[in-house]
């Protein structure tokens, strides 16, 4: 892997970066209503004076390109500015929720690919067997039901029928006290039932993926020199056709992460998991928009670099685009 | 005293959407430690079928070995268990294949794959596996062997390729070489050159070989024995001093009337006029009748058996009958 290569790589993320920014902040300008009544209003009435004196102090008032300006300088700072509402910096405010929000994603994108490309490669094993069918209907169903349908599901499942897993929150307040290691198994325990209806969409669709992925490859000639080596039936599997199968899985994962993280944002809400989801609920809800900026940046942000690393890992796994 | 390899009365039938067909019908072929058997035939006519029938690489399904049997050195290969089958796979009994493109892996590099057949027979690390690859790389005439070794396929061209499949093919001292057309791929030099290289494999290593080709040229310069097959049967076999200069079969002597001799003064080609008979469509009778000049009634009901008319065995009723 060439350094120059990564280098380009991290240099378009960059810009991506920027024309995301101003995106986000044409966007949110465009969107009716004026956010000086918003910030006076949740003082409590507006007088014009009041008004003015709220567009002076948050720049409101000057031309729309100045204040562009003025958002990517202070980005450029990591200042996202302070929250309408919570009277905070938003980076303090989104400093407190991402890691929630990353271990929620990053959980659930590995159990949705390794399960799903689990279940894909036992499904190709034989492509009329019981195993398959049951993978492509389960695939079609997972990829039918909206992720909101999912965690309710499974929270009246856990709440009333079988109560086995929390439905709500990511700590006990019983376990405030406890070492590290509890509290960890506790998290881990308030993370299955989000995580798991995140990945199920996810987790469907890898495995069908994977399972035509890897029927294309198992009738491919060096599947056949593999086995004409005397290669076992798991070597050839996950060793020699897997390698190959993965390289279409990762190109979807990367593209998938977006979708993922917004899946996050619905599941955090369903199932009131302390994350930016509900952080940019609220904030959409109280039309503060710095908050809801600094967390449409954060999710840009890491879809951007998502994208990198799905890059990079790719040239990785196949050598054919090494040295390109 | 029994031969090396024996291919005794073999049917393979395919399931197509015509029904069960009949790829290979009574097919028998033996050949012995030092040998070469020639086997030539048309497009189509269960050359490849016969050689992975051997290596028990059959697809199956649709594949399907429907009887006969298959011995090496008398232990019969036909529902040997697996295990069994994989130890003797690229050790005893090695293939190289029709495709040099696409028979390697593109995802490993060329020493790892040849190291990985010689660890799955021989007991051995992987740094002696990669140092004996590097052997066999040079030994196939390969330049700057340990630079190539970490090379992917498609870093080499395919007369590269197809010498890296034979290095890895004779990885393991294999008793019996099945060389399934392994030069059509490759432009004229380079085929002289792969053929130099089996011939010296032979003498070395004293492995049986089995030669799949469409090249009479080949035959001539390889071949001990040759056998003649004709839509899934051996129509002729002999020695190829014999086949090549006192063919028999109206289909064999078609075939050497269509070598481009040299110093021959008419440069006409003869050609056998239509094609090999789709194999849902073979009827009672011979396969070749629809193409042969000699034809007579009971060529069109009745199928002709392999026995020896005259000079030797082959497989038509006209011979039998002294009328051709
Ligand atoms: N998977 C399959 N399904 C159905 N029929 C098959 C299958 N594989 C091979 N056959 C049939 O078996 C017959 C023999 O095929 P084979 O590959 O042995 O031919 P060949 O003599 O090696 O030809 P070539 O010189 O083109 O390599 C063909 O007529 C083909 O249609
Ligand atoms: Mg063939």
């Amino acid at each position: 892997m060439n350094t120059s290569y990564i280098l380009r790589r991290l240099f378009y993320g960059l810009l991506l970066m920027l024309g995301v920014v101003v995106l986000n902040f044409l966007l949110i300008r465009m969107a009716p209503g004026d956010p000086a009544v918003v910030i006076a209003g949740e003082m409590g009435g507006a007088t014009e004076e009041m008004l003015e004196s709220i567009r002076e102090e948050y720049g409101l008032n000057k031309p729309l390109l100045v204040q562009l300006g003025i958002y990517i300088g202070d980005i450029a700072r990591f200042d996202l500015g302070e929250s309408f509402f919570f009277n905070q910096p938003v980076t303090h405010l989104i400093g407190l929720r991402i890691g929630p929000t990353i271990l929620l994603v990053v959980t659930a994108q590995l159990l949705s690919i390794v399960l799903g490309v689990f279940l894909g490669v036992i499904a190709a094993r034989k492509p009329n067997g019981i195993m398959s069918a049951f993978v492509s209907v389960f695939a079609t169903i997972g990829y039918a039901v909206p992720v909101f349908w999912t965690g309710i599901m499974l929270i009246i499942l856990f709440a009333s029928i079988v109560p086995i897993f929390p439905v709500e929150g990511m700590q006990s307040v019983r376990l405030r006290d406890a070492n590290v290691f509890v509290k960890a198994l506790d998290i881990l325990h308030h993370l299955v039932l989000p995580a798991f209806t995140l990945a199920i969409i996810y987790l469907a669709q890898y495995a069908r993926l994977s399972r035509a992925s890897m029927l294309e490859v198992l009738g491919s000639d060096y599947i056949r020199t593999a086995r004409a080596k005397g290669a076992s039936e798991k070597s050839v599997l996950f060793k020699h056709a897997l390698r190959n199968a993965a390289l279409p899985i990762l190109t979807v994962a990367g593209l998938q992460f977006g979708n993922l993280i917004s899946g996050a944002l619905l599941v955090e809400t369903v199932f009131n998991w302390p994350g930016m989801g509900r952080l940019a609920f609220d904030s959409i809800l109280r039309r503060d928009y710095p908050t809801i900026m600094g967390v449409l940046f954060f999710a840009s942000f890491m879809v951007v670099i998502a994208n990198i690393l799905t890059d990079l890992s790719y040239r990785l796994a196949d050598p054919r685009l090494r040295g390109r | 005293m029994s031969a090396l390899l024996e291919i005794d009365d073999l049917r393979v039938t395919f399931g197509t959407r015509y029904g069960e067909v009949t790829a290979l019908d009574s097919v028998s072929l033996h050949v012995d430690a030092g040998e070469t058997l020639g086997v030539v035939g048309e497009s189509g006519c269960g050359k490849s079928i016969t050689a992975l029938s051997v290596m028990g690489l059959i697809p199956q399904p649709p594949g399907k070995i429907a009887g006969g049997s298959i011995r090496l050195n008398g232990e019969e290969l036909i529902g040997a268990n697996p295990a069994r089958l994989r130890g003797l796979r690229g050790g005893d009994v090695a293939m190289i294949f029709q495709e040099p493109m696409t028979s390697l892996n593109p995802v490993f590099t060329v020493g790892d794959q040849i190291a990985e057949a010689i660890m799955l027979h021989q007991n051995v690390d992987k740094a002696q596996a990669l140092k004996d690859a590097i052997a066999l790389l040079d030994r196939v005439g390969i330049p700057s062997p340990d630079a190539r070794a970490r090379d992917y396929p498609h870093q080499l061209s395919g007369g590269m390729r197809q010498r890296v499949m034979i290095a890895m093919a004779v990885s393991c001292r294999p008793k019996v070489l099945i060389a399934d057309e392994p030069t059509t791929a490759l432009d004229v030099t380079v085929q002289a050159q792969i053929f130099d290289l089996l011939n010296e494999i032979q003498r070395d290593f004293g492995a049986a070989i089995v030669l799949i080709t469409h090249d009479m040229g080949a035959i001539s310069e390889m071949a001990d024995r040759v056998a003649v097959m004709y839509a899934g049967r051996v129509i002729e076999e002999a020695s190829a001093d014999d086949v090549l200069d006192y063919p028999q079969h109206p289909y064999a002597r078609g075939l050497i009337d269509c070598i481009p001799a040299l110093g021959r003064d008419d440069h006409r080609l003869a050609e056998i006029p239509g094609v090999v008979p789709p194999l849902h469509l073979l009827g009672a009778g011979c396969a070749f009748a629809e193409r042969c000049a000699h034809k007579q009634d009971r060529c069109g009901l009745e199928k002709p058996l392999l026995a020896a008319h005259g000079h030797h065995p082959v497989a038509c009723h006209g011979i039998e009958e002294g009328r051709i």
